[in-house]
């Protein structure tokens, strides 16, 4: 063993790795220096990277076409969240033909694993996962999502609008 | 061959709608012989008659009076009226022609199972029968034909007419039943049958208007003489009404095992020129189609046209030419059914609806492949699984229309049009 | 008896027995909506068909009746065709709407749904149309388009409560259930309807959207509403209890139980009650103290006035307790001077035999007669007025008054009770649920001791008749609230009356008269995996 570390061709083996490394490092140092829109990185938080609309971020409830919330508080993504995250009321709607709608909804973002499993269990349409990703926050009361937040934030521009409408499958007699 | 008339004899006489009439022409002599003889006498006069019911079912009348259970308790005699099946119209003339036959007839019968109160339940839309009859019973009781000690006899008997509400289900013995008891017209679990807990859960016997009549030529004629009509297992004569694509419709008496090709040629007038036969519904709308092929063969019998696989039924004959597209026939058809379901039993209240919808939604154009073969399914599943029979009588012209004529059916599906008159033959919207 | 043979198995039913009524002794699975033991047979549903050799048709279970011999089938592929079509015939127009229907999680054609659901709908047409959200009466929501015309609501109010609100209106595909022109659905046994509703056509307001059902455990109790004492499951989860429904025994209830009763889940729930015992002294409250602190100061207050102790009770603790608490006293108090004050408490005593016919009884206490009989083992018949008289007299200036759980039917009683012995010395107050009335009345020395409510303990009843009925604990709300037994021991000195040992030693005296099962299918919410159906498919003793 001792014999072979004597051999000073082998004793140097590892300079070509070094410097060939020193070069792609060099390499990026020129190419972002002259040319800063090719750079990958991102200067966060001033600036952002956006997903991808199939991207599981923060949660959306949808709405109908005339804005009100899409959810029938049927409890089946409480039922079916693993962290226990979600929290629904229940209450009668004036509308016959809607009948159950919540009153409360929230959502404990910190205790959820963005997991999807209350967006697959929906029946109607009415939870997505969106592609917005960060929760902080100063206060812990915030991290609990009411349906103000969930529904109607700034980011979403008046509500998405659900694919399934009420009035359209009563007409359809389904 | 010709009409036989025992029955009709003297229909076409206007006075015999009148007490007067009526005895001139031999009536309440029978009644008269009636009282003298035992009742059991009578009963078993009629079951050696071989007398099956008229109303559709063709049950032996006497064995149906034998059911009675020996208790000493009231019973009641109701007359079925409720002419409702369409394509029959033979009820309606024999009250409205000899509405004495039938209360004769009725009295006879009740001695002879002792019920001393009766009921004639006639169908809502037959406001002149309903007239007639009344006029009828009340001068049968100016008589002395109805009331306390009839003739002498010690044999006391009323009777009443009750004008149903129009509801075909009400037919149906239990459905009457509960119809004349005041509420929904419903038919009724069996058992216990009407025999032993009908009307006012009182043993009840529930005849048709004919049946009922049929009884005064067997004891005016005896029963070797009646038994000289019809066939071994069918005596008799029996009242068919002709519909239909004929040029001569209406009511003819026959004897029971008469050729059905000679009816529609011979009495009937035959088919208007030009045209030709398609099919024939032999038995009133539920009975199971026959096709040009199987009338050659068809007699006017409970046998031969079971054996055909359709029924005898109410007799109503319903010719249809081949003018006639066949899925507009069996759309209309599960109309009525669809409308004079009951709404009781799961199967019928929602399988009649199903097949309307499905034979309406062809006869617009929409209809799919599967859905012929849905239809059958549909139909398989209601036939002989709910309470009465109307759900059979809804699932067999589904069946057989489907199985005899399926060219039609599939030339509607693929061309969205009919096959006879090349067009879509329905524009409205699906009724909810 | 009937020798039969049901699917292979030799069964012996007795004469008259129908076939479903022999396969459900034997514990066998067949399909029934319409049916309900409780009620005639109408055979609408035309489920529960079976073949029966000989018959080339299918029979109706429910209206055949077994015959010697009959060799009957409910499992063969005929069968079967039939009870996936007769399901398929009750779908076509149901408007699965699962989702908010309460009912879902219980709901019969779910459950059959699971066993024989054609996956694919076949089913291209428009379903009808009917009405939505139909207020029957104050305690019933009618939803046409779920209900599957069984009938057995309109049975139920023409049969059992004989008061024939409901109809069904129409015919074919356009029937409904309703009220008759002029009438609601109001009598004191409506919610019955809602229980028998093998969809969710029928929801009780009181609890209509509360919870999902599979949110919600049971438990089976004894209902303290009344004197009958019927049998009844208890649903609760963590949130609380939110709704009553009666179980079967034939002695007691049959299947039914009044709708009064059915609120008797709202005093044992948080709000109504007292969280922690409160002292008044000299114009000064001290709220919330641990119960048992506040029995331990009482006991300071009667040690000093121990003949001058009256013991009020109310027949609404169990026979248990009732046994505890009288022997403490008379061991502490009453024997030491041979006089036992203890008082019988009832605030219908005139009405106490009243009865509506059905279930309902003038006597609103749950254990009137048990309490009687704890009493003539002790010798005592003392009534409210000996009460009335011993403080007349000057012969009490102390008492301890075991109050009723609910005071809905004690309103007046309590005012009377309250202005009674407002007068006295000291007064130690025991009960369940908040009393305002004594809050405000009483002005002297003032002990208030939160106690259990029967839903948290174990015990017995004894109803009118005397059949006794043990009970077990459903849950606990309260856990520091006492027991009759505990409080009073702890009053007469005895520091050991609280110990768990005590307790669990009578809790396992006790053997249940109402056996606790739940269905085999049902699966707690504390048993099941994550994301497990907890109801397995079909299976249900729901009838």
């Amino acid at each position: 063993m001792s014999d072979k570390i004597k051999d000073k061709s082998l004793g140097m083996w590892y300079l070509s790795g070094i410097l060939g490394g020193v070069k792609i490092t060099f390499a990026h140092l020129i190419k972002n220096l002259f040319s800063p829109s090719e750079r990958v990185t991102l200067n966060y938080p001033e600036e952002q990277h956006t997903y991808s609309p199939r991207f599981k971020g923060n949660h959306i409830l949808t709405v109908k076409n005339d804005g009100s919330l899409r959810c029938t508080a049927c409890m089946l993504c409480a039922t079916n969240c693993p962290a226990d995250c979600i929290s629904i009321v229940a209450s009668e709607h004036a509308d016959p033909h809607v009948e159950k709608f919540p009153v409360k909804y929230e959502i404990d973002i910190l205790r959820c694993v963005y997991c999807g499993f209350c967006e697959e269990a929906c029946p109607v349409d009415a939870i997505r996962m969106g592609p917005e990703w960060q929760i902080p926050d100063l206060a812990d009361g915030n991290f609990i999502y009411d349906i103000q937040h969930l529904a109607y934030r700034p980011q979403l521009k008046g509500g998405i609008i659900s694919v399934v409408d009420e009035q359209e499958r009563h007409q359809a007699g389904i | 061959m010709s009409e036989i008339k025992i029955l009709s004899q003297y229909y076409d006489k206007p006075e015999f709608q009148f007490l007067e009439g009526y005895k001139q022409n031999g009536g309440y002599q029978m009644l008269e012989k009636a009282l003298k003889m035992q009742p059991q006498e009578i009963i078993d006069m009629v079951k050696a008659s071989g007398l099956r019911g008229r109303g559709g079912a063709g049950f032996p009348t006497g064995m149906k009076w034998g059911f009675l259970p020996k208790n000493g308790e009231p019973r009641y005699l109701l007359c079925n009226a409720d002419e409702g099946e369409p394509g029959t119209f033979k009820d309606r003339m024999m009250m409205e022609k000899a509405p004495h036959q039938l209360v004769e007839s009725m009295i006879i019968s009740s001695f002879a199972v002792d019920s001393h109160k009766s009921y004639i339940y006639v169908r809502g839309e037959y406001y002149k029968s309903i007239s007639i009859l009344n006029k009828a019973i009340e001068e049968a009781y100016k008589a002395g034909y109805l009331g306390k000690n009839i003739l002498g006899s010690g044999f006391d008997h009323d009777m009443d007419v009750y004008q149903g509400a129009g509801a075909y289900i009400c037919g149906e013995e239990t459905g009457l039943i509960s119809s004349l008891e005041g509420k929904k017209g419903q038919p009724k679990l069996k058992p216990p049958f009407p025999a032993i807990q009908g009307y006012l859960k009182k043993p009840t016997i529930v005849n048709n208007v004919e049946t009922l009549a049929s009884v005064i030529p067997i004891l005016r004629d005896g029963v070797q003489e009646y038994r000289k009509y019809g066939t071994e297992k069918s005596p008799g004569t029996k009242l068919f009404s002709l519909s239909g694509n004929v040029k001569k419709p209406g009511n003819y008496e026959l004897a029971l095992g008469y050729p059905l090709k000679s009816l529609i040629y011979d009495l009937g007038g035959g088919i208007k020129a030009g045209r030709s036969l398609k099919a024939v519904i032999p038995g009133g709308s539920s009975a199971p189609v026959l096709t040009a092929e199987e009338v050659e063969k068809a007699n006017l019998d409970y046998e031969s046209l079971s054996g055909l696989g359709s029924m005898l039924g109410s007799g109503a004959v319903i010719v249809i030419d081949d003018s006639q597209c066949m899925v507009d026939c069996l759309a209309n058809l599960t109309h009525f059914y669809h409308h004079e379901s009951c709404g009781q039993c799961t199967p019928c209240r929602e399988g009649t609806g199903w097949l309307d919808k499905i034979t309406h939604r062809i006869l617009a154009g929409q209809g799919r492949m599967s859905d012929i073969e849905l239809l059958v399914k549909v139909a398989d599943n209601m036939k002989g699984r709910t309470i009465c029979a109307l759900s059979d009588a809804a699932a067999l012209p589904v069946l057989s229309f489907v199985t005899k004529f399926r060219h039609e059916f599939e030339y509607y599906v693929k061309e969205g049009r009919s096959l006879v008159k090349g067009k879509v033959l329905y524009h409205g919207q699906m009724h909810h | 008896m009937v020798k039969c043979t049901i699917n292979g198995q030799t069964v012996e039913v007795k004469e008259g027995t129908t076939v479903i009524e022999a396969m459900h002794q034997e514990g066998m699975k067949i399909a029934h909506y319409c049916w309900h033991p409780g009620l005639s047979v109408a055979g609408v549903c035309r489920l529960c068909m079976v073949e029966i050799q000989g018959n080339p048709r299918l029979q109706v279970g429910c209206n055949t009746v077994v015959t010697e011999g009959m060799n009957i089938n409910n499992t063969s592929d005929k069968v079967k065709e039939a009870v996936q079509w007769g399901l398929d015939f009750h779908l076509i127009n149901h408007p699965l709407d699962c989702p908010v229907c309460d009912q879902a999680g219980e709901c019969g054609l779910q459950d059959q749904y699971m066993e024989f659901g054609q996956y694919d709908s076949i089913m291209a047409e428009p379903k009808q149309k009917k009405h939505k959200v139909v207020d029957l009466g104050p305690t019933v929501v009618l939803d046409s388009e779920r209900c599957i015309l069984c009938s057995r609501c309109v049975r139920f109010t023409t049969e059992v409560s004989k008061t024939n609100e409901l109809g069904i209106f129409n015919r074919g595909d356009h029937s409904e259930v309703g009220t008759h022109e002029g009438t609601s659905l109001d009598n004191n046994y409506s919610l019955n309807t809602v229980d028998i509703c093998p969809v969710g056509a029928l929801t009780s307001k009181d609890f209509r959207f509360k919870q999902r059902v599979w949110y919600l455990k049971e438990q089976k109790t004894i209902c303290n509403g009344c004197s009958t004492g019927c049998n009844i499951k208890v649903y609760f989860n963590t949130e609380g209890f939110f709704r009553v429904k009666p179980v079967y025994n034939e002695q007691v209830n049959g299947y039914w139980m009044c709708d009064q009763g059915r609120d008797i889940y709202k005093f044992a729930n948080k709000q109504a009650r007292y969280q922690g015992g409160k002292r008044y002294n000299q114009g000064q409250w001290v709220t919330d103290e641990a119960p048992g602190h506040v029995a331990m100061q009482a006991s300071k207050v009667i040690a000093q006035n121990k003949n001058k102790t009256a013991l009020i009770l109310t027949g609404q603790y169990t026979v248990e307790e009732y046994e505890i608490a009288i022997q403490s006293f008379l061991a502490s108090v009453g024997n030491s001077i041979g006089i036992k004050n203890i008082y019988h408490w009832n605030s219908h005593i005139s009405e106490i035999n009243n009865f509506d016919g059905t279930l309902l009884r003038g006597d609103r206490n749950p254990n009137t007669k048990g309490l009687i009989k704890v009493f003539e083992k002790y010798n005592i018949q003392t009534q409210v007025e000996d009460l009335e008289k011993a403080i007349e007299a000057g012969q009490i200036d102390t008492a301890i008054v075991a109050g009723p759980e609910d005071l809905t039917y004690y309103k007046q009683s309590n005012q009377k009770m309250v202005s009674l012995i407002s007068a006295l010395k000291n007064i130690v107050w025991l009960q369940s649920t908040i009393n305002p009335e004594l809050e405000e009345k009483v002005k002297s020395n003032l002990f208030i001791i939160p106690m259990k409510s029967y839903l948290e303990k174990s015990g017995t009843f004894i109803n009118f008749n005397g059949i006794e009925q043990s009970f077990r604990a459903v849950t606990t709300v309260m856990s520091q609230a006492l027991t009759l037994g505990q409080a009073i021991g702890l009053m007469m000195g005895d520091q050991k009356a609280v110990l768990p040992a005590a307790e669990t030693a009578a809790d396992h005296a006790v053997k249940p008269f109402v056996q606790e099962s739940r269905p085999a299918s049902q699966v707690m919410a504390e048993e099941r995996k994550k994301n497990e159906f907890i109801y397995k498919r079909g299976a249900t003793n729901e009838r």
